[in-house]
């Protein structure tokens, strides 16, 4: 190799699930079936009305010029207008809310924005990836707060060292959460509030699941919390409410002096979102929201269909209230890795295992609901065959 | 709440900044001439913009692979092998959120904490700012009005020192507009490659040169300069696409795969039905950038005549890109209606308050004795702009 790979690089964890990969790759070379599970990406495409506004908007010679780097105002009032329907949140658009290149950019940069090397950052465990590299990349420590199953996957904050809290800067939290499917309700959110003040501790909430929920359930926001805009900014996007996972947008909102600290930040790294995806965007924001309670209904059912099987494999589950993600413990015997790599061979159906998300998720997988439903189905009857009488 | 060391370092892209005022006194009804502009003010061809809405109504609505579709790194490997005679494979491409994105990408996994980056100058704006962020110490070279605005090969050795590591290159350059010819490129490559640096080379400009000069990639000069080499292009300025926000690289394998890597991390594929209009781009019909650069050959000629038309005002012959950098610092010591004029950055303000005609002070890029003229505009605004700022000029004393 005549490149060496800057230190930063080559401290971001190896990718945890080459093996997996290798394995799909060499059942596909056999010609298998394979059904994957593995990834959160909605299988039905973005609704009609939005893609309309994208078809326009695409030929609109005044969105082939540079956008702003922090997205136009017609996108940050969409937001603000989004976050006072929906929760009652006021924003202000100028001030409150950045455009991102999905939630995911700004979840990467905003260590770099506030993290000094050996600077910690709380970060949940199991938890999207990001969170944890992103720390790093920035050259900050992760200080990983155990989720926990009986504590309803919601960290202890009491239990952080207190010399910890007063070293970190950042907290990532995550509800309704990947991979655990876990929610947060009020009283926690206000808890975190609280806890951010007293160590001046910046919550970056990733809120980006808050419309995947079930059973009349509703997702808060963590800016509704009295005090939060104080101390918190919220990541959020379109792709898993509106099925825009490959368009790239999303947006940070709450605390200005963060949200434009992230602004700032990125104008060096990027020169902002295709106007047209923006406008789409903000049509998804503004216009009806039944294409959402749709897939909402038809993930609570694949959720059924899933849980139902798993039970009658002899687990006692309980349905999660929100995301389109299963979190399962493994049998006895497994471990996260064997009980997927098992699964891929012998019923060609991709889990993933929870070590992808943290230490704390050996001893589970994670179960996509993103596939058609015949395909589940499918996928259902494999997990029968292979599992019946093993559990 | 404390920003981070590295955050309070970096500074909001100056050149960003001076557009978006000029477009805001325009949006309160001020006619300004605007030279500002980055890009092209053609609109994106057509049969480019029917692609993306093609994948539109095909669905193109999920995520890709993150360093972009497998038709797109293929139909970039055959423009790097037609247009460059560089061969990439396409695992060593990657498709990222415009070029400026793809050069961050690169100087993040190429520098560590530390290492130092030689920045010819006059140089574009985020270098120096994406050079930072990594932790790294980038350090001007100068590049002399007397050379063209390009490096000398002497100059280059002078420059490396022990922790030296990368040397950016940026040819046709933004703002001077020079454009490396092969000889010169191969000088400064022995240079480079003697002392072990990587160099990244910024060919976004590519499309963009005049009167029969010819673009060369430094790192199709030879196979052991290739392997030390990442190519930075996109579709932005050749096809008028700025606002698509594609850009991609060629690199070695590893290189490229650490970068995959890295962008998985941060913002996943690039837009899915930008990557469509981006093959249709590549794939398509290229009448349309002959066309552009004709016009932009024309609008070149024009400005140069009206600049050199001023007095004190010194503007070697731009090769390439769609900018002028002309010097004015024969107007410095003097002053306009009793306010003294000492710098490009004094002009600039003073050009947009009493004459409304944008323009970017080269401090922006390094000089602060320049000024940086785009011409992606119409004959008639250079025209007026020129019109404007030479009674400015003349009311200097």
């Amino acid at each position: 190799m005549r490149f060496e790979e800057a230190q930063r690089i080559k401290n971001l964890p190896p990718y945890l699930f080459a093996r997996i990969e290798e394995l799909i790759a060499r059942k596909k070379e056999e010609g298998v079936d394979v059904i994957s599970l593995g990834i959160g990406d909605p299988d039905v495409p973005t609704p009609g009305h939005i893609v309309a506004v994208a078809m326009r908007e695409v030929q609109n010679p005044a969105n082939h010029q540079y956008p702003s780097s922090a997205g136009m105002p017609a996108f940050r009032e969409a937001v603000a207008r989004w976050y006072a329907r929906r929760f009652g949140v006021s924003l202000d658009p100028a001030r409150e809310v950045v455009s991102l290149i999905g939630s995911k950019e700004g979840i990467a940069h905003i260590s770099w924005c506030y993290l000094n090397p050996g600077d910690v950052a709380l970060v949940p465990d199991p938890g999207y990836p990001v969170y944890g590299q992103g720390v790093i990349l920035a050259g900050g420590e992760p200080y990983y707060m155990p989720l926990d199953p009986s504590r309803g996957f919601l960290p202890d904050l009491a239990a952080i060292p207190a010399d910890v809290a007063r070293r970190a800067r950042l907290m990532f939290l995550n509800y309704p959460n990947n991979p655990t499917g876990a929610v947060a309700d009020a009283a926690f959110f206000r808890e975190v509030v609280a806890f951010a003040r007293e160590y001046d501790i910046l919550v970056c909430h990733d809120a980006a699941y808050s419309e995947i929920c079930f059973d009349g359930y509703r997702a808060p926001s963590f800016l509704q919390m009295p005090g939060a805009k104080e101390v918190g900014i919220e990541f959020h996007s379109v792709s898993k409410t509106y099925n825009m996972t490959g368009w790239r947008i999303g947006w940070v909102a709450g605390l200005a002096e963060a949200v434009q600290a992230l602004g700032r930040l990125k104008t060096n790294i990027d020169s902002g979102v295709f106007q047209a995806v923006q406008l789409a965007a903000a049509a998804a924001l503004d216009g009806p929201e039944d294409a959402t309670e749709a897939m909402c209904r038809l993930y609570a059912r694949r959720r059924d269909l899933v849980i139902g099987t798993l039970n009658d494999l002899g687990w006692r589950l309980s349905p999660p209230r929100a995301t389109f993600y299963i979190w399962l413990p493994v049998p006895k015997g497994y471990t996260a890795a064997t009980f997927a790599e098992t699964i891929l061979e012998r019923a060609a159906v991709v889990i993933t295992p929870g070590t992808g998300y943290g230490a704390r998720g050996e001893g589970y997988c994670r179960i996509s609901l993103t596939v058609p439903n015949a395909r589940l189905e499918e996928a259902m009857h494999r997990l029968r065959r292979v599992l019946a009488g093993r559990n | 709440m404390r920003l981070s060391e590295r955050a309070r370092a970096i500074s909001p892209s100056p050149t960003l900044a001076i557009d978006a005022r000029a477009k805001e006194m325009k949006a309160n009804g001020v006619r300004v001439i605007n030279f500002g502009a980055g890009e092209p003010d053609f609109d994106t061809p057509r049969h480019i913009k029917e692609a993306a809405v093609a994948a539109l109504a095909a669905g193109m609505t999920r995520y890709t692979p993150v360093g972009g579709i497998r038709e797109l790194k293929e139909a970039i490997s055959a423009k790097f092998l037609n247009d460059n005679g560089l061969t990439y494979s396409a695992e060593e491409i990657v498709v990222s959120v415009g070029a400026k994105h793809s050069l961050y990408n690169a100087i993040q996994v190429l520098c560590d904490v530390g290492d130092e980056v030689l920045i010819p100058s006059p140089y574009w704006v985020s270098y120096v700012e994406q050079v930072k962020l990594a932790g790294a110490v980038p350090k001007l070279v100068r590049a002399s009005l007397e050379n063209g605005f390009k490096l000398l090969p002497d100059e280059l050795r002078a420059a490396i020192g022990p922790r030296t590591r990368v040397l950016i290159l940026n040819t046709p350059c933004n703002p001077t507009g020079a454009v490396y010819g092969r000889e010169e490129l191969e000088a400064l490559a022995e240079v480079a490659l003697a002392a072990g640096l990587v160099i990244i080379s910024d060919e976004i400009y590519e499309k963009l040169v005049y009167e029969g000069n010819r673009h060369v990639s430094i790192a199709s000069l030879a196979p052991e300069v290739k392997e030390r080499t990442v190519v930075i292009n996109g579709v932005s300025k050749a096809y008028a696409m700025t606002g698509w926000r594609i850009g991609y690289l060629g690199a070695p394998r590893d290189v490229a795969r650490a970068i995959t890597r890295l962008q998985s991390h941060s913002t996943s594929n690039p837009t899915s039905i930008a990557q469509a209009a981006a093959l249709a781009a590549l794939t398509g019909p290229q009448e349309p950038v002959r066309e552009m650069v004709a016009a932009f050959a024309r609008r070149r000629a024009y400005i140069l005549e009206r600049l050199r038309a001023l007095p004190g005002v010194a503007c070697p012959t731009p090769e390439g890109a769609f900018y002028v950098f002309p010097n004015f610092s024969a107007y410095w010591g003097g002053a306009y209606r009793g306010r003294p004029v000492n710098s490009g950055t004094d002009l600039a303000q003073l050009l947009l308050e009493e004459a409304q005609v944008a323009v970017v002070p080269g401090v922006a890029f390094g000089d602060d004795n320049c000024l940086r003229l785009s011409y992606a505009t119409s004959r008639e605004t250079i025209g007026e702009g020129l019109d404007r700022i030479a009674a400015v000029l003349g009311e200097i004393s």
